[in-house]
């Protein structure tokens, strides 16, 4: 009662007050927890929902909490990583196996490295190298995935780098170097890599273009301060741009759909090989519903999903709300509520039906 | 001087007057002319990419004894310029007819409309009608369509990639969770019910999108039991690529089917493995070849054109590959091969052509006129 409470004033007042008096004097929190900032953060942080005792613990609490827990964390430098390894194209055989890799998180937890040198180190991998075979299509990728730059419209960078990569001692954007792992420390070390670094994360987590100057203030600090990172994020997320942000619905990439639906099906993560092998078979679709939509299907039917008796359900309209606010992280409308509780009552409709028209509508592959 | 066999009319023109009508063997489609002067009604376009030199192809007969046949019953021209533009962007390029610049490991939608899109929307084709099957992954899904406002995802081809569905590690998580039960017919009429319930209106367009959805999702149960997962080895995705051309082809009879295909890339660090995919893809492509030739319907009424995306060096590496980036005419001219019913028989045309003709000639052969595109139509092709 007294979470709902909480969540209906916040709702009244916006979220944004940070103050509300009843009988006894009760904080409410900046940018409380509510259904939608809930289920978006998570996926924000951790590229998947909240499991359902993470849901009982942050609903109603402030956001700020959840930074503080969740930007010291492994899993959220985890799925930084994941996004990173796959704006590079680095999944499936190509995906990082070595131990100083797979640290990776923890040491970013830990702040026993930054974002930048961990890019530096993933680039450095085999993997990386494996992956970008040849010294045009590794130093191109270099230019274009770090630095941003347009490797046509400047191809002396290009020739250059080759002949860094080659052995042969050049100049290489300013800096002289000599092997392939030169051409990745002097690209990494351009003030530009952590531009096109703080700008991808933006995207991430806000979906805009930042100001030229904020931007500007952002790399500084990064470039001071290798650790800067989480402290960046937790000032975005703490803004009113993401309030902003929570009203531009995006697409789920397909990793993050499979995440979602494994926790919000089976109340646990997926492996990283289960991850790789639905995702890698939903990248293969322009249009991956009709795969969701079968995958959807398959879990919900397979026993291993979390669904009650329809006899078990003794409030069938408190179920379908919580549904909507559990899958889609919103409220149902009246209608929406009239309609599911009335064909739950349907002897042809199983809960699994409620469940399967909620998982495979579009609202609930965006976030 | 206009050949009046392959004159383009507008709609203006195609309404201007009776004597037109009779006289022109065109059908008036929503945006486009379906060419009713041309026997071709089905086009495969095979991007043969990853990098492929003219000398392991047309160059050295025996790795490629169907695209040697398919030349000598169509048209080749073994001097189609290109540029080295990445595998993504100079693929992407062979479906918008405009030399697209794009990052090598760049993930997103190009500007530019893609054949695909010319074709949905010029020709009023259905989603069904029109598809790629890929052997890439994510970025390849990235050839359906384009952001173009005019065009874009609604316009867009399906698109399967073969070895991303079609794998055993797929088959064994999917396996794992059993098979979907089949749904009641009222237990259906529930859930389509709820759907419709969600988020207010449906259009006519969401569902035609239902309906190709359902049918994709069919497809998708039937293929995964199929034999195409259980292709392995060196080449393994540009071959699933080809089997699902294949099985498409005799499922869906779409009217224009895209492959893209990639393995040869391999190249970089190993020249054998390199030809070895050369050979796996010729033998695959001649099997989707032979597919279309014992179909009645298909036999005679489908074109096939075959090109990669830029060629290789001309030497070998270090490590005794082939990379990609020496600027020499190995890399920048590769070789067209077209066959169809429409078009010449064994001859080699010398002239130099640009890969991004390849569209525009397709356009004109359905029907479409890609009106972004740059290229030209393939001189002398037509019979």
């Amino acid at each position: 009662m007294l979470l709902e409470a909480i969540l209906s004033l916040a709702t009244l007042a916006n979220i944004d007050d940070d103050v509300a008096q009843d009988d006894v004097t009760r904080a409410i929190p900046a940018y409380v927890l509510d259904e939608r900032r809930l289920r978006t953060s998570f996926l924000d942080l951790y590229g998947r929902p909240p499991l359902a005792d993470e849901r009982e613990v942050w609903r109603g609490r402030g956001l700020d909490e959840l930074l503080d827990e969740a930007l010291a964390s492994p899993e959220f430098f985890g799925h930084w990583l994941e996004e990173e390894l796959y704006y590079l194209l680095l999944i499936d055989n190509f995906r990082p196996r070595s131990e100083r890799v797979l640290r990776l998180p923890k040491d970013l937890a830990e702040e026993n490295i930054g974002v930048r040198d961990a890019l530096t180190m993933v680039a450095l991998s085999a993997s990386f190298d494996r992956r970008n075979p040849g010294p045009d299509t590794f130093v191109t990728v270099v230019l274009e995935q770090f630095l941003g730059q347009n490797v046509q419209a400047r191809p002396k960078d290009l020739e250059v780098g080759k002949k860094v990569y080659d052995g042969i001692e050049s100049k290489f954007l300013g800096k002289k170097g000599r092997s392939q792992a030169d051409v990745v420390r002097i690209a990494l070390g351009d003030r530009r890599a952590l531009e096109q670094l703080l700008l991808r994360a933006h995207d991430r987590f806000l979906r805009t273009q930042p100001e030229k100057r904020a931007l500007k203030d952002w790399v500084r600090t990064l470039d001071r301060d290798p650790y800067a990172f989480a402290k960046i994020v937790r000032g975005w997320m703490l803004s009113p741009a993401y309030t902003e942000r929570l009203a531009k619905k995006r697409s789920l990439p397909n990793h993050g759909f499979v995440r979602a639906l494994y926790v919000d099906l089976t109340n646990r993560q997926p492996t990283e090989d289960e991850v790789d092998r639905i995702r890698g078979a939903m990248d293969g679709l322009a249009d991956a519903g009709p795969l969701r939509s079968v995958f959807a299907r398959l879990v919900v039917d397979s026993g291993q999903a979390n669904v009650p008796k329809k006899g078990d359900i003794a409030d069938p309209t408190a179920w379908v709300a919580d549904l909507f606010g559990r899958l889609l992280g919103r409220v149902a409308t009246d209608e929406e509520l009239k309609d599911f509780v009335t064909a739950f009552h349907d002897p042809a409709c199983r809960p699994e039906t409620l469940l399967l028209a909620l998982l495979t509508h579009p609202d609930y592959a965006t976030w | 001087m206009i050949d009046p066999m392959n004159r383009r009319l507008d709609r203006r023109g195609f309404l201007s007057g009776a004597t037109a009508l009779s006289m022109v063997p065109f059908l008036p489609t929503t945006g486009g002319l379906l060419r009713l002067d041309r026997k071709t009604k089905h086009v495969i376009l095979v991007a043969f990419a990853g990098g492929v030199r003219t000398r392991e192809t047309l160059g050295t007969p025996a790795n490629v004894p169907n695209l040697v046949r398919m030349a000598g019953e169509g048209v080749a021209y073994p001097r189609a310029r290109t540029a080295n533009l990445g595998h993504f962007g100079a693929s992407l390029s062979i479906f918008t007819g405009i030399s697209e610049a794009r990052g090598i490991r760049e993930n997103s939608r190009g500007e530019d409309p893609t054949l695909f899109e010319y074709a949905r929307k010029d020709l009023g084709l259905k989603a069904s009608d029109v598809w790629i099957a890929t052997s890439g992954g994510a970025q390849q899904a990235n050839y359906a369509s384009s952001i173009h406002p005019d065009y874009g995802a609604r316009f867009a081809a399906n698109t399967l990639d073969g070895d991303g569905i079609f794998n055993q590690e797929f088959k064994r998580v999917l396996d794992a969770f059993g098979r979907p039960k089949e749904m009641e017919s009222r237990e259906r009429e529930v859930l389509d019910r709820l759907r419709r319930s969600l988020g207010g209106k449906k259009s006519a367009e969401d569902a035609a999108r239902a309906e190709n959805d359902a049918k994709v999702e069919r497809y998708i149960l039937d293929e995964l039991g199929s034999g195409t997962s259980e292709l392995r080895g060196t080449g393994s995705s540009d071959a699933k690529a080809l089997r699902v051309a294949r099985n498409l082809l005799s499922i869906f009879r779409p009217k224009l089917l895209g492959v893209v295909l990639r393995d040869a890339d391999v190249a970089h660090g190993n020249f054998n493995a390199y030809q070895e995919v050369i050979r796996r893809n010729d033998a695959m492509l001649g099997e989707l070849w032979a597919a279309v030739q014992s179909d009645p319907e298909l036999a005679d009424s489908t074109a096939i054109f075959v090109l990669p995306e830029f060629g290789r060096d001309a030497d070998l590496n270090s490590r005794r590959g082939l990379d990609h980036g020496d600027g020499s005419d190995d890399l920048n001219y590769v070789s067209i091969v077209a066959w169809g019913p429409d078009f010449g028989k064994g001859v080699k045309n010398l002239m130099e052509v640009r890969t991004i003709d390849v569209a525009a000639t397709i356009g004109n052969l359905m029907g479409f006129q890609g009106r972004y595109m740059r290229g030209k139509k393939l001189p002398k092709l037509f019979a």
